[in-house]
């Protein structure tokens, strides 16, 4: 019988195949949203989508893009910002 | 501000974006040789903020004179060492001990044979 708290969709079902052949199901805890930009809320490219506990793991540069501004706004939003910066 | 040797920029796109840097040398229509604040490279004009101020300098000029340009200015760049090229460490094969390995297993194989009769 399932527990309680498994039958709720908090967490995701991964089956996996066991060392006897025999098919199961497990219970994993879902993926955070996607990154979105500070300023038009576009989801942003080349930032990672994982749990904290792995992305503890990984090198910074594959966290976000190695730009001003890279991880909180999009590419587009960052241009504009930096034109109208230059442009006063 | 139209794009010439020696106008003023911002870079907007990439890992240089929001530094200054100067125009060298217009390449075509679409690219230009640039230096400054950012590294030496060849740029998309898309990828530039043109400022009002303009610079007299050389085409194609040294980097030592874009230095040179950038402390008028009152922009002390940071200097770049080039790197120096290590010797890599290369890889030695042990030959002798897969000789010796090789020669174990020969003296090993007529033993088993033996022992299957």
């Amino acid at each position: 019988m399932v527990s309680g708290k498994h039958k709720s969709k908090t967490y995701r079902k991964v089956r996996v195949k066991t060392p006897g052949g025999r098919v199961t199901i497990h219970y994993r805890k879902r993926k955070p949203g996607k990154a979105k930009c500070g300023n038009c809320g576009k989801p942003l490219a080349g930032t990672i989508r994982e749990r904290p506990y792995k992305i503890q793991n990984t090198p910074k540069t594959k966290k976000r893009p190695e730009r001003p501004y890279g991880g909180v706004l999009c590419s587009k939003c960052t241009r504009e910002l930096i034109k109208s910066k230059a442009r006063k | 501000m139209t794009i010439e040797t020696g106008r003023l920029c911002v870079k907007i796109a990439g890992r240089d974006a929001g530094k200054k840097c100067v125009i060298l040398h217009v390449i075509d229509k679409n690219y230009v040789l640039i230096d400054g604040e950012t590294r030496r490279r060849k740029c998309n004009i898309m990828h530039l903020e043109p400022l009002p101020k303009k610079i007299e300098i050389k085409e194609n000029a040294d980097h030592s004179e874009v230095v040179a340009m950038f402390k008028k200015l009152g922009i002390e760049l940071l200097e770049r060492k080039p790197r120096e090229k290590k010797e890599r460490p290369t890889k030695v094969r042990k030959i002798k001990k897969k000789e010796a390995t090789e020669e174990r297993k020969k003296k090993e194989k007529p033993k088993k044979s033996k022992k299957e009769h």
